[in-house]
């Protein structure tokens, strides 16, 4: 028992040089992480809990809101959906591609997300590739909910599928050919082997993903157009209040936020904690 | 169910793991595929399972052509070499899983399912584990579940990948004697992988040997051991030594043709006297004793394993010098057997002796 110590005890740094490095982190910490977040607050707060309330409940924050929602209830389970088939494909399958397929779900962390935006507009824009077809059909897609719902998904893509990939490696595929061995079709081997094996793994990136999309500014901004009541999604209206120089209503829907954060947060904490303790009772190679 | 497999091939991308299968299995029959690690066994059996698809050949059930048929159709029951159970169920849900699948219209009730199950544990020997999960079971129970699983969909075939390799050689044995009774009250046709020729040799009614995706031989246990098909069989069923001998014609006299004579290491005899060779070492196996001699014409030693009383009897010790005879052989030339009508007219003379 005294030897790992002694081996622990000889890694360890100095204090004189343990402490000064301890104070600088939490410094660190404290200065952009701690502080921002209590900024934050504080200006919401600083006409008092009724402007605060009435910021959040105005017509214009309200319909904010209400995209947010809107955008996140599509583009989450699309990207829950592709995500688990991407993951599938990918860990189950080889075939021509599959790096290729690989590299491209990690596409939207690579590109700025104003750039995919600028990509929506020159595809989809009144300008772009595709204007006359959509014209003709009165279509509208840029500066308009399903522009915004596209930019979404596209970066907030990589989370799931991310997330999934290494679990469904590990896991290997040994399970799923039992399951098809006892005569179970694709939808039960889904439903009774695959979602339970990576349940923990896949609501930590729908999590992350939810996080993504409810925040996303870079992408939505470049397609939204701005519209008030119309295209404006919660960090979109922060960021016109703000402009506006209404700075506590700013706050106040930008406290609403950083509330989410936090929420997300304590859940991704939740589930990871859930996932690691899952893990270890994983094993039949004994 | 018969199995029928004819010219069966599969490549790997790399690697050709099936080079012309030809085998066929009788209906309830006990089947057991021996060979080294990566000769293909485990292809072969997920190509009966139809978790792998052969490039060429035909694989019947019955006279049936299933060869394009997925596993989830062809009703077979694979136990998984890793057992592969599902770890989020329990032991129960585990052996229920293949009827919980079932589409609505075959699927037993409730009260039909729950005894079925019951009873199926009862035969494993795992009634008073129903409630517990994967990861609270030790090896050779969770091998338990395992193939209880895989009876539950009641197959017509039942096939088993080292069914017994990750277990530790008591529970090994005795779980394969379990199995052999198990078949016995069931006559499920089985086929099972190993590379254990003691257990192909104690669970199985015929082996087929296998080596580098070909099937080397296939026969019952006896004909197997007694008249290997070439020298890779031999080689493969247990320790053997290889002695250079010569077939010398009874009436003419002359030495015809050089040939080894494979002695199994029982059947070698050493007595006391000149013949060149030397005791080099003598181990304690427990219930055997193992003697090592050197001879100067081989480069290997030449190794006996014999009972303690008889090696008591014998008087020999490391040093000694003995001449070296066997009481049963057999005879190769280059990898065709010898056979019997030849050997009868013919005088067998050990080189060792003669030129020792
Ligand atoms: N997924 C794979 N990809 C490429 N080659 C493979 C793959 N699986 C097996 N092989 C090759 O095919 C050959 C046969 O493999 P197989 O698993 O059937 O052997 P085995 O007889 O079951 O061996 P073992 O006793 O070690 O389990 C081997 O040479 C192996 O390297
Ligand atoms: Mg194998």
């Amino acid at each position: 028992m005294s030897a790992p110590r002694l081996a622990s005890n000889a890694l360890r740094d100095p204090w004189w040089l343990r402490l000064p490095l301890l104070m600088l982190a939490l410094a660190f910490v404290a200065l952009f992480l701690v502080l921002p977040l209590l900024a934050v607050f504080g200006y919401a707060f600083e006409k008092g809990v009724d402007f605060y309330f009435a910021s959040l409940v105005d017509e214009d924050a309200r319909a904010a809101i209400r995209l947010t929602l809107l955008v996140t209830a599509i583009a989450v389970p699309a990207n829950t959906l592709f995500g688990i088939a991407a993951a599938w494909l990918i860990t189950r399958f080889s075939f021509p591609g599959r790096g290729l397929l690989l590299s491209l779900i990690d596409l939207p962390f690579a590109v700025s997300p104003v750039i995919a935006g600028l990509i929506y507009v020159l595809l989809f824009g009144a300008q772009g590739l595709f204007a006359p077809w959509l014209a003709a059909h009165d279509v509208k897609i840029i500066f308009a909910v399903p522009g915004i719902v596209l930019a979404t998904i596209f970066v907030t893509f990589p989370f799931v599928a991310r997330e999934l990939i290494p679990l469904m490696q590990a896991q290997g595929s040994e399970q799923e050919q039992a399951a098809i061995t006892l005569g179970a079709g694709g939808f039960a081997m889904f439903w009774r082997v695959v979602l339970p094996k990576i349940g923990w793994g896949l609501g930590y990136g729908v999590i992350l993903c939810n996080a993504r999309a409810i925040g996303e500014f870079g992408a939505v901004s470049v397609v939204s157009g701005h519209i008030r009541g119309l295209t404006n999604t919660m960090p979109l209206h922060v960021e016109i209040l703000y402009n506006e120089y209404q700075r506590t209503a700013a706050f106040a829907v930008a406290s609403l936020l950083a509330l989410l954060a936090l929420a997300t947060l304590a859940l991704k904490q939740l589930v990871g904690w859930r996932m690691r303790r899952a893990t270890p009772a994983d094993g039949t190679h004994a | 169910m018969s199995i029928e497999l004819s010219a069966i091939e599969y490549r790997y991308r790399d690697a050709t793991a099936l080079a012309g299968i030809d085998l066929a299995i009788e209906s309830g029959e006990l089947l057991a595929l021996l060979g080294p690690s990566g000769c293909g066994k485990t292809t072969l059996l997920r190509t009966i399972a139809g978790l792998e698809f052969p490039d060429r050949g035909r694989v019947r059930f019955e006279g049936r052509d299933v060869t394009a048929l997925s596993a989830r159709k062809r009703h077979v029951g694979f136990v998984f070499q890793h057992y592969a159970l599902f770890n989020h169920l329990t032991v129960f849900e585990n052996v229920a899983f293949g009827l919980r699948v079932r589409g609505w219209f075959r699927r037993p009730r409730r009260a039909e399912l729950e005894r079925a199950v019951s009873e199926l544990l009862e035969l494993v020997q795992l009634g008073e584990f129903a409630r517990r999960y994967p990861a609270q079971l030790s090896g050779g129970q969770r091998q338990r579940v395992a193939l209880a699983r895989a009876l539950a969909v009641e197959p017509q075939i039942l096939l088993l990948d080292e069914p017994f390799g990750a277990l530790d050689a008591r529970v090994r044995a005795d779980l394969r004697r379990w199995l052999r009774g198990l078949h016995d009250r069931i006559h499920v046709t089985s086929v099972f992988v190993t590379h254990d020729q003691e257990e192909a040799f104690e669970l199985a009614d015929r082996i087929a040997v296998m080596n580098k995706g070909r099937i080397e031989q296939i026969a019952d246990p006896e004909t197997l051991y007694t008249h290997p098909a070439n020298p890779f069989v031999c080689r493969f069923l247990g320790e053997v030594n290889e002695l250079p001998a010569a077939l010398h014609a009874r009436w003419t006299g002359i030495d015809d043709e050089r040939v080894v004579a494979f002695v199994r290491p029982h059947d070698l005899e050493f007595s006391a006297g000149e013949g060149g060779a030397r005791v080099e070492q003598v181990r304690d196996l427990g219930a055997n004793m193992r003697v090592e001699v050197r001879h100067p014409a081989l480069a290997q030693p030449l190794v006996a394993v014999w009972e303690r009383s008889r090696f008591a009897r014998s008087g020999l010790a490391p040093g000694r010098s003995v001449a070296v005879s066997a009481q049963r052989q057999v005879l190769f030339r280059g990898d065709a057997p010898v056979d019997a009508a030849e050997r009868a007219g013919n005088a067998l003379r050990d080189i060792l002796v003669t030129h020792g």
